[in-house]
């Protein structure tokens, strides 16, 4: 689901921020993505998610080699993924259903079914009671899952999460981790990363290491 | 719901902004439009006089008039014989010097002519160098003992002309040039406040069509609804300034020869109003959303 193939990014400077990137993430897996703060992981997240080219390399993700999407293939490429952010990115204006329905808008799908899956997915996260609601009115657990619920909507081949927990304390972190297993028990490729390493370590799942723009794997 | 409300409160702004732009835009067209009708009106005044000499043979005049009757820029040519151009000036000057009127050895002395009233073809800002070829063509004729055509009115009514056509073209450039500068930026303004709106659509995979498609909708409304207004606003002062002229100004006899804009220019403004509003909205969108606007301003970081 997620291949890199001898990435390189450099910035201007020139500032090394990928080295020499070799990675493989089956379809269905959970992986953890840890490391110090400046050490690429975001660089990496933007890479998987087409907001950024690599400098050299190969990259795949979903069955897209990321170097060729032009124009709206990058939208259609995006369509195949789901995006989760610490800062969650829900729209104020809207509500949790609307925030949640937007993937499926954007995919022209009819309201009729936009409805039942919304509602079916709220129902998975906990927050069918709070459809109404607006995101300023939810706690900081109930937006990280109002934006899984979006994340996930359209059953994307692939979950990237960039520090999903870091807003949330020890008790909400734990419920989102498990509703992101859920969704990777469902066939969906979850790449989480984070700076939690308690949580990783309780979790056992198979973990990346970012080390000053170079990837290695954590022994379990 | 306070972004809500800050989010009309920018648009019900810029709605008066643009608006204001385009009063000021429509009512120095307004100007000009008007103005350059009187001018117009004024410049059909102009007219030649040739005056005849005293011994004139009525082939030398039948030869003055038929040469005239070849020019092109002539309109129309009437004989004022003596007895007329005396009887004009006894009813031009009766009331103000009876007693000159009735002094008939000066009337003897006024002379037989020729008005000639120049052709609407004549390009504005043209009349003085057609007049001064007539006047020209005139001299070599003989019986031909002067040429008036009040020289220095006509000269400064085509600089009158030139002046005022020049001025309102460049206001009404930088004018133009000013509404788009200001509708952009409002418009720029007004996207960036819903930029998390646009990191979030592409996120998800929205097209560049669907992303940018509110905005040119919001600048197109934007530009259709102030201009709308504009002319509203233009309209009633109009009104009011025709009302005034025709109140206190009446001796001038400007009031009949006032207009307003045509339909087709009005369809036209309104065509144009909506065009700047989504052109300005297209520019803002097109800079921000380029596929990796969300990694540029800080989608993931």
């Amino acid at each position: 689901m997620i291949e890199f193939s001898h990435v390189y990014k450099t910035y201007p400077g020139p500032v090394h921020a990928l080295k020499n990137i070799e990675l493989t993430i089956g379809k269905g897996e959970f992986v953890f993505l840890t490391g110090p703060s400046g050490a690429g992981k975001t660089t990496l997240f933007k890479m998987i998610s087409a907001y950024d080219l690599a400098t050299s390399g190969e990259i795949k993700v979903a069955g897209h080699d990321l170097a060729n999407l032009k124009g709206n293939s990058i939208a259609l490429f995006r369509r195949k993924i789901g995006v989760v952010f610490q800062d969650f990115k829900l729209l104020k204006d809207r509500t949790v259903f609307e925030n949640v329905a937007l993937p499926l808008q954007v995919r022209g799908d009819r309201n009729i079914s936009i409805q039942r899956r919304v509602l079916e997915v709220l129902e998975n996260v906990g927050l069918a009671h709070k459809s109404d609601q607006y995101p300023e009115f939810l706690s900081g657990g109930e937006q990280q899952r109002t934006a899984i619920a979006r994340a996930i909507i359209h059953q994307p081949g692939v979950l990237i999460a960039d520090e999903p927990t870091g807003n949330l304390d020890p008790q909400l972190s734990e419920e989102i981790m498990d509703l992101l297993e859920r969704v990777s028990s469902q066939g969906t490729t979850v790449f989480v990363a984070t700076h939690d390493h308690e949580m990783v370590k309780r979790r056992n799942k198979r973990t990346l290491v970012l080390r000053e723009g170079m990837i290695s794997e954590a022994l379990r | 719901m306070k972004s809500q409300q800050k989010s009309w409160m920018l648009k019900f702004s810029t709605l008066i902004v643009v608006t204001a732009c385009f009063s000021v835009l429509l009512a120095s067209l307004l100007v000009s439009k008007n103005l350059n009708k009187l001018l117009v009106l004024w410049g059909e005044d102009i007219q030649m006089t040739v005056y005849l000499s005293d011994e004139i043979q009525t082939s030398e005049k039948q030869k003055i008039q038929d040469w005239l009757s070849q020019q092109s820029s002539v309109e129309k040519v009437d004989y004022i014989n003596q007895k007329k151009a005396f009887e004009n000036f006894q009813t031009q000057l009766s009331s103000y010097a009876p007693n000159l009127s009735e002094d008939e050895e000066l009337l003897k002395m006024i002379p037989a002519s020729l008005e000639i009233k120049l052709s609407y073809q004549i390009p504005e800002g043209q009349e003085l160098k057609t007049m001064q070829s007539l006047k020209e063509g005139l001299s070599q004729l003989p019986g031909v003992d002067e040429i008036s055509y009040g020289q220095d009115w006509v000269q400064k009514y085509s600089a009158l002309v030139s002046g005022f056509r020049a001025g309102f073209n460049g206001l009404g450039l930088i004018l133009s040039l000013a509404v788009l500068f200001i509708i952009s930026n409002v418009v720029r303004t007004s996207v960036f406040s819903r930029h998390d709106e646009i990191v979030v659509l592409e996120m998800i995979g929205a097209s560049f069509k669907r992303i940018r498609k509110p905005f040119l909708v919001e600048g197109a409304i934007l530009g259709f609804v102030s201009s709308v207004v504009a002319l509203g606003v233009c309209g009633g002062f109009y009104l009011l300034g025709t009302k005034f002229v025709s109140e206190n100004l009446s001796f001038l006899k400007l009031s009949e020869n006032l207009e307003f804009f045509s339909l087709p220019s009005i369809v036209l403004f309104l065509f144009v109003g909506t065009t700047i509003g989504t052109l300005a909205s297209y520019f803002c969108v097109r800079s921000i959303n380029d596929g990796f606007s969300g990694s540029q301003r800080g989608a993931i970081e």
